[in-house]
C-alpha cells in the first residue's frame, strides 16, 4: 500500500515532464521561429506555416460559420507570426503556446468584431504578446533585491552600518551625518566607503 | 493578502478565449497581482497550445480533415499564395512603451492597469459617496464600470438577477462575509444578497449583466441607484 502511494505522484510527474515532446518538434519550431525573427527567413517561415495553418484553419472552422473567416483567421494570425516572430521569447515558453496566444487573439478580436460590432482589438492587452508579465515579475525581482540588499546592510559592522543607512535609506547628506553622529566629515566619508566595498563583494558573490 | 480567485472553469474558458471581454479583463487585472493564478494560466494555456497543434493528440479532427478531401486541394494552393503575400513585407511590428493612463475620482488620482489602455471610458458620475465610470465595452447588457467608493460610503444591501464581478483594484471593503483586499476577484450570482461598506474607500472594476435590486425597506427607494451602478 505504501508503496503503491509513493508511485503515484511519480507516475504523474512522468506524464507531465513527456507532456511537452511527445509528438511535436519543438526544438524545430523554436528554430525556424528565431530564422524568422532573425533572418527574416521565408523558408523556415514556410515550414512553419505548414505545420500551422491547416491546424489554425481546422480550429477556426470550429469558431465561426463561414470558410471566409476561417482563412481571415489563418492570415491574420500567420501573418503576425511573420511581423511579430522578435517577440517570441524561447526561454519563456513553446513556440506552440507562442502561435497559441497569437491565434487565440485574433480570433477573440475578429469574434469581437462580429458580435460586438467593435474593432478595438482588445485581445493584445488582455494576453500581451510580448510578455507584459515580465514588468511584474520585474518589480518582484527589486522587491526580493531590496530584501537581498538589507540583509547584506545588516551583515556590516554596526559603525558602517549606520552610515549606509543614513545615507541610502534616509537620504541624508554626509554633512548631516557627521552632525548627526557627531564625528567628522572624512570618517563618514571613509566609513561609507569601506561599507560599499563590502558590500559589493558580497552581493556580487551573490548574483554569481 | 488576495483570497478570491476565479474559479477554475472561468480560467479556462479565458484561455481559450470564450469569455466576453469585460470577464477576460477582469481576469487579467486579478491575475496580473496574483502569481498563483498567473501560473495556473501559464499552465493552461501551454496544456491547450499543445492539445490543439499536436495532430496525435487530436484523431478525430484529423479524420474530418481527411474526409473534407477537396476543400484540402483548394486550401493548397490558397495556402502558397498566403505565403506569398505575407512575406511579401518585411515590416515588423515594434512595441511602443504605453504610458499608463490615470483616473481621477473626488480628487484622488489611480494609475490604471494597463489591460485598461485602450478602453474609452465615460465621464464620471457621482452618487453620494459612490462614483463610477463607464467603460465603453458595448456588450449590450453586460456593462463594465469602475466604481469608487470615498471612506465610509457602501451600497446599500442588494442582490442580483444576473451575475456581478467585483475586481479590487485598490482599497478595501467588506461585507457580512469578510473583508475584501487589493487584487480580490469577487464573482456573484443571484443567489447572494449583500451590502458592501468601504471604511476607507476603494476603487473596483465591475462586470454586471442586471441591475442592482434593493432588497431592503427604505432602499428600495433607492433602486435608481441600482440602475447606476450597472
Amino acid at each position: 500500500m505504501v508503496a503503491a502511494q509513493t508511485k503515484l505522484p511519480m507516475q504523474v510527474s512522468h506524464v507531465k515532464s513527456t507532456h511537452m515532446t511527445e509528438n511535436t518538434d519543438h526544438t524545430q519550431l523554436c528554430e525556424w521561429l528565431k530564422e524568422v525573427a532573425e533572418n527574416r527567413c521565408k523558408i523556415s517561415f514556410t515550414h512553419l506555416f505548414k505545420f500551422f495553418a491547416p491546424k489554425i484553419q481546422r480550429i477556426a472552422r470550429s469558431k465561426f460559420p463561414n470558410e471566409a473567416q476561417a482563412h481571415e483567421v489563418v492570415q491574420d494570425t500567420m501573418s503576425n507570426v511573420w511581423r511579430k516572430a522578435h517577440l517570441f521569447d524561447a526561454n519563456k515558453g513553446a513556440a506552440t503556446t507562442w502561435v497559441y496566444t497569437v491565434m487565440r487573439n485574433v480570433t477573440f478580436d475578429l469574434l469581437r468584431k462580429i458580435k460586438n460590432n467593435r474593432e478595438d482589438n482588445l485581445s493584445d492587452d488582455i494576453w500581451p504578446i510580448a510578455e507584459n508579465a515580465v514588468t511584474e515579475d520585474h518589480s518582484y525581482e527589486d522587491h526580493l533585491e531590496n530584501k537581498q540588499l538589507l540583509r547584506v546592510i545588516e551583515a556590516l559592522p554596526v559603525t558602517q552600518q549606520e552610515v549606509v543607512k543614513g545615507f541610502y535609506l534616509m537620504e541624508m547628506s554626509q554633512e548631516q551625518l557627521a552632525t548627526h553622529l557627531n564625528l567628522p566629515l572624512g570618517t563618514i566619508k571613509s566609513r561609507l566607503r569601506l561599507a560599499l566595498v563590502k558590500m559589493k563583494v558580497q552581493l556580487g558573490e551573490e548574483h554569481d | 493578502m488576495i483570497k478570491h480567485h476565479p474559479k477554475f472553469e472561468l480560467i479556462q474558458s479565458y484561455v481559450n478565449g470564450e469569455l466576453p471581454a469585460s470577464l477576460s479583463i477582469g481576469i487579467t487585472l486579478h491575475a496580473e497581482l496574483c502569481s498563483v493564478c498567473q501560473q495556473k494560466i501559464a499552465q493552461l494555456t501551454e496544456q491547450v497550445a499543445e492539445r490543439s497543434f499536436d495532430e496525435l493528440s487530436n484523431p478525430l479532427l484529423n479524420e474530418l480533415s481527411k474526409l473534407d478531401f477537396e476543400s484540402d486541394i483548394t486550401d493548397d494552393d490558397f495556402f502558397d499564395s498566403m505565403i506569398d503575400d505575407i512575406t511579401d513585407s518585411n515590416d515588423i511590428d515594434t512595441f511602443a512603451e504605453v504610458m499608463p493612463k490615470q483616473v481621477i475620482f473626488k480628487d484622488k488620482s489611480y494609475t490604471l492597469p494597463s489591460a485598461l489602455n485602450n478602453i474609452s471610458m465615460g465621464k464620471a458620475a457621482n452618487i453620494g459617496k459612490l462614483s463610477r465610470a463607464r467603460l465603453q465595452l458595448d456588450e449590450n447588457e453586460i456593462h463594465s464600470n469602475l466604481l469608487h467608493i470615498n471612506p465610509g460610503g457602501g451600497v446599500p444591501e442588494h442582490t442580483h438577477k444576473g451575475f456581478e464581478l467585483t475586481v479590487l483594484l485598490d482599497g478595501s471593503f467588506s461585507d457580512d462575509r469578510g473583508e475584501y483586499h487589493k487584487g480580490d476577484f469577487i464573482m456573484l450570482d443571484g443567489s447572494f444578497t449583500h451590502n458592501p461598506i468601504s471604511e476607507k474607500g476603494c476603487l473596483c472594476y465591475t462586470v454586471a449583466n442586471d441591475a442592482l435590486h434593493f432588497t431592503q425597506g427604505i432602499n428600495k427607494l433607492l433602486n435608481p441607484i441600482g440602475s447606476f451602478i450597472y
